[in-house]
């Protein structure tokens, strides 16, 4: 399905994404709690018109938006892409969706995104968060973006990042002249940091 | 003939090239702001023009929150937006085929097409200043209630597309079917029909085709400007996403004015971009022409041919536009 929609022009909605794997009390990975940090332009946007008496809407005002934004992720798959074992895993319906605004006028959307079945944590389970249309370009927070939640004792967490953004986009812009004029086929994943998980 | 046939495939991929840069089928993105974007495979000259942008994009970002805490920033903060216009229009759109394939079916001198993208342009930045002043400014509208009106207006310039698309396709298919009738009959029929004299037979069978507008007859003023805004509500009336965003976050920021000048500044871009495209479009034209024998019967068949793909190809982009928002209606 995201494959064939193409990329979406290019990025007018950036995205800081933190990330917690969560545990059972099983040593089971249950799902993932995101918050999504956007970006000033896209923050006034959405609380555009909300909030009273000039004042920033509260968490409730903003309720009906995360609502919208979050039944129209489903359609996206949440741009939440897991695999084990080099196979897909899927996610049910998001749990405790909220957004909230900062003092500085920042958005930050929240929602624990459960796995479709729980899965063993004694293979290496990773995630990235990307936009296959690259409308939204997600990146991880710069500190600590990935953190475990109630995960037993030894398990390591380890983040591959791809070619920094700025870095990898002039080398392509180079090698696109050379290769065709061709950047390469999808953006959004080539852009994105997988963050992996394995327990003992 | 073989010419002709190439000529109507060239014509086709190129139109086509544009066609895919429209967003056929696709969801509404979560976060979508203001109308849907075009999609565009990021490969190719594609992907590189897509590289660009973000690198624009950000830079205006940038801009824009310099500005934020420093007024002295303006300069840049436009110079930003402008060239965020210029490489936000070199990406494929409706707009440009729109103007395009009119410039193409229409024997509009260089000049006023350059006028007519130009005002285009412009009347697109005017729709995002005019909603979001209205919405935002006025009515202290959320986002949620400004997308409804953004898919509105949306709606509303696909159906223009379609409209403009359907009346071109009239007027040069029944140009072009007046110039395939051998000559020798329209010569004739013309001289007997002058000859009858009499007002009845003016209409039957073999009178009645000189009736057919011809290009020379229906190209008078008045006829060029109904079309011609007819043209720039079609390619301009669906505000970008851009705009709309550095509205509303100047806004937010109580530095509105200075979101209306980058909203300019960047359709000036903008225009700048879709003008090189209209004039590669129109000298394109006159190439095939050229080529074809400038003078000859066949040269001029090949000309109308022409513009009768330009007509169609407006016309099945609004019908491609108005599917795409109804399966996105549908599939929701």
């Amino acid at each position: 399905m995201a494959d064939n929609r193409g990329a979406q022009a290019h990025p007018h909605v950036w995205v800081a994404v933190r990330s917690e794997i969560v545990f059972g009390d099983d040593g089971q990975i249950l799902g993932l709690r995101h918050a999504w940090e956007f970006d000033e332009m896209y923050s006034a946007f959405a609380i555009q018109g909300l909030g009273k008496n000039g004042k920033l809407p509260t968490q409730t005002e903003l309720e009906p938006l995360a609502k919208t934004n979050i039944e129209s992720l489903s359609e996206f798959e949440y741009f939440t892409f897991a695999k084990q074992n080099n196979e897909k895993k899927t996610f049910s319906s998001p749990q405790n969706v909220t957004l909230d605004v900062n003092e500085k006028k920042i958005l930050t959307m929240r929602f624990f995104l459960p796995l479709a079945a729980p899965l063993s944590a004694k293979k290496p389970f990773s995630f990235q968060v990307y936009d296959p249309t690259y409308f939204v370009s997600f990146g991880l927070e710069k500190q600590k973006p990935v953190t475990l939640s109630k995960a037993p004792a030894g398990c390591s967490l380890s983040l591959l990042d791809p070619t920094p953004l700025v870095a990898a986009d002039n080398q392509k812009l180079s090698e696109a002249f050379f290769q065709n004029m061709s950047p390469g086929a999808d953006f959004g994943v080539k852009l994105a940091t997988r963050a992996i998980v394995a327990c003992p | 003939m073989m010419r002709l046939i190439w000529l109507h495939i060239a014509i086709l991929v190129a139109g086509s090239a544009l066609l895919i840069g429209d967003p056929a089928a696709a969801q509404r993105h979560p976060f979508a702001v203001g109308g849907q974007e075009a999609i565009s495979n990021a490969t190719g000259l594609a992907g590189l023009i897509l590289a660009w942008q973000t690198k624009f994009h950000t830079e205006l970002q940038q801009a824009a929150r310099a500005l934020s805490n420093n007024p002295n920033a303006l300069g840049v903060f436009l110079a930003s937006c402008f060239a965020y216009g210029v490489f936000h229009a070199a990406g494929p759109g409706h707009g440009k085929a729109v103007l395009t394939s009119y410039m193409i079916a229409n024997e509009t001198a260089l000049r006023r097409g350059l006028a007519l993208t130009l005002l285009a342009a412009l009347f697109q930045g005017f729709v995002a200043i005019g909603l979001v002043s209205i919405a935002a400014l006025l009515f202290k509208a959320t986002s949620s209630q400004m997308q409804n009106s953004t898919h509105v207006i949306e709606l509303l310039s696909y159906v223009a597309i379609f409209m403009l698309g359907a009346r071109l396709t009239w007027l040069k298919a029944s140009a072009l079917v007046a110039i395939l009738r051998p000559s020798s009959i329209k010569d004739t029929n013309r001289f007997s029909c002058a000859a009858i004299g009499d007002s009845l037979h003016a209409h039957d069978s073999n009178c009645g085709h000189i009736h057919a507008p011809d290009p020379t007859q229906v190209a008078g003023p008045d006829f060029y400007w109904r079309d011609a805004i007819a043209t720039i509500i079609a390619a301009g009336l669906r505000p970008c996403s851009g705009a709309i965003l550095i509205l509303i976050f100047t806004l937010s920021q109580n530095m509105f004015v200075a979101g209306i000048l980058a909203t300019l500044a960047m359709s000036l871009g903008a225009a700048v971009t879709t003008s090189l495209i209209a004039i590669i479009a129109v000298y394109a034209k006159g190439a095939a022409i050229q080529w074809s024998g400038v003078n000859s019967h066949r040269g001029l068949i090949i000309s109308k041919s022409i513009e009768v793909v330009a007509a169609l190809l407006v016309v099945s982009l609004g019908a491609i536009l108005l599917i795409g928002i109804a399966a996105t209606q549908t599939g929701t």
